[in-house]
């Protein structure tokens, strides 16, 4: 499970390289990554199923996005993108072509359906994640601002503490 | 005099260059709009599709102007978005006078990109992590980061020469099937499946799926129609390939693959 986070936070680096992400960006991508697939198998796990697993999967890695979003002021899609790669149903779209080039027509739908279902439910995570109101994540992203400036501020006159 | 076109053309600028990279319509429909507002414009109206943007300024006045742009889907940058966001986030706190936008602009247009090599590189590696993520073993991962590496070289020796993307797909996954085919006849021990979906995953419409999602739910639902067309077609484009290498095998005499 651990090398399985690991591998995903390694590939979704290297989507990150290949859609061009600003390199300082680049570990938080791979953190976004890891947490999705993590998400994804921990409710494989629990005996959610496929749909509903990347459901919840992708729910989390848009708001993990949109926090990291206020917090490094990047648009969300940076982080978005790139992690999302690893939750597309790439096997659905290549199975139901395989059937459907083997004359299995019946599983080859099924299959199809499957991928169509997984893409629905990708798409309601990331609308879900969308719907929270923005000026919540700003509000984060200020706090963990003031944060990092008090810090700097106490490290940079220690003498007053 | 004609200022107030010289403001447009820097706004529509900027936003083409972020239609072109990736970002989403409403992104694009803001920026513009508030490049124009920070340069004093207040009449204007801006009209973003996913391959084009239209503007207008002052029309009731003598120094009116209008802008088409005709803005083909391009390759994804998302280095460029937050490089443009960035800009526009600082032409709105006043920073820079016209001039120095409009260099500023080029400099971002221009800024040194990811080196075709590390493209390749990373495309391999993305695909070996894929494939042994979807349960293959790190002989079919270390198979899989090949096949992608074929795949990003094959792309980016097509882009230069403007092949349609559809085609791109097709052959792209053509070509990934047709590799795993001639690994397969040499009599490797592979899983066969695992291994060519790791090699496509690039192709996979991904952005085009989370783009579409986005600019449907800002309302844009023209733009969220082409682009999840994009992604269908997309998705389409590579069963087809895929398929058509598996069916030319087969007539050959090469029987069922094993699943």
């Amino acid at each position: 499970m651990i090398i399985q986070i690991i591998i995903a936070m390694i590939s979704t680096l290297a989507f990150a390289v290949l859609f061009h992400v600003p390199k300082s960006e680049y570990l938080y991508c791979a953190l976004n990554g890891g947490i999705g697939w993590a998400a994804y198998r921990i409710c494989e796990t629990c005996g959610f199923g496929a749909v509903a697993s990347s459901l919840w999967a992708t729910l989390v890695l848009t708001l993990v996005a949109r926090v990291l979003s206020a917090v490094r002021k990047m648009p969300s899609t940076v982080f978005l993108i790139a992690g999302i790669f690893s939750l597309v149903p790439g096997s659905g779209i290549y199975y139901t072509a395989y059937y459907l080039i083997m004359n299995q027509l019946s599983r080859s739908s099924e299959k199809g359906i499957d991928t169509f279902k997984i893409a629905g439910a990708i798409v309601l995570g990331i609308i879900f994640g969308l719907a929270l109101p923005q000026s919540w994540f700003n509000r984060l992203g200020n706090l963990f601002e003031k944060n990092k400036k008090n810090k700097e501020h106490q490290t940079n006159t220690p003498q007053q503490s | 005099m004609s200022q107030s076109k010289e403001i447009l053309n820097l706004a529509v600028s900027i936003g083409e260059e972020l239609l072109k990279s990736g970002a989403e319509i409403y992104r694009v429909q803001e920026t513009v709009e508030r490049v124009m507002e920070a340069y004093g414009v207040q009449d204007y109206n801006v009209f973003v599709l996913t391959n084009g943007i239209f503007a207008t300024v002052h029309e009731n006045r003598e120094d009116a102007g209008s802008m088409v742009r005709n803005v083909p889907i391009g390759d994804v940058n998302l280095g460029k978005v937050a490089r443009l966001n960035q800009l526009s986030r600082e032409i709105c706190q006043g920073t820079y006078s016209l001039k120095d936008a409009y260099i500023h602009l080029e400099q971002c247009k221009n800024a040194a990109s990811v080196s075709n090599m590390a493209l390749v590189l990373s495309c391999g590696i993305g695909s070996a992590g894929f494939c042994y993520l979807l349960g293959g073993y790190p002989f079919d991962s270390l198979l899989s980061f090949f096949l992608g590496m074929l795949l990003q070289a094959f792309l980016l020796a097509a882009g230069k020469r403007h092949t349609s993307k559809f085609l791109m797909d097709i052959l792209g996954s053509a070509l990934v099937t047709i590799g795993g085919l001639v690994l397969y006849i040499l009599g490797l021990e592979i899983q066969f499946d695992r291994v060519i979906i790791g090699g496509i995953i690039l192709l996979m419409p991904g952005v085009a799926l989370v783009t579409a999602i986005r600019d449907l739910f800002n309302g844009d639902y023209l733009s969220g129609g082409i682009r999840l067309m994009d992604a269908l077609l997309t998705g389409m484009c590579i069963a087809i390939g895929v398929g058509a290498a598996v069916k030319t095998f087969q007539l050959l005499g090469g029987g069922m693959l094993p699943l």
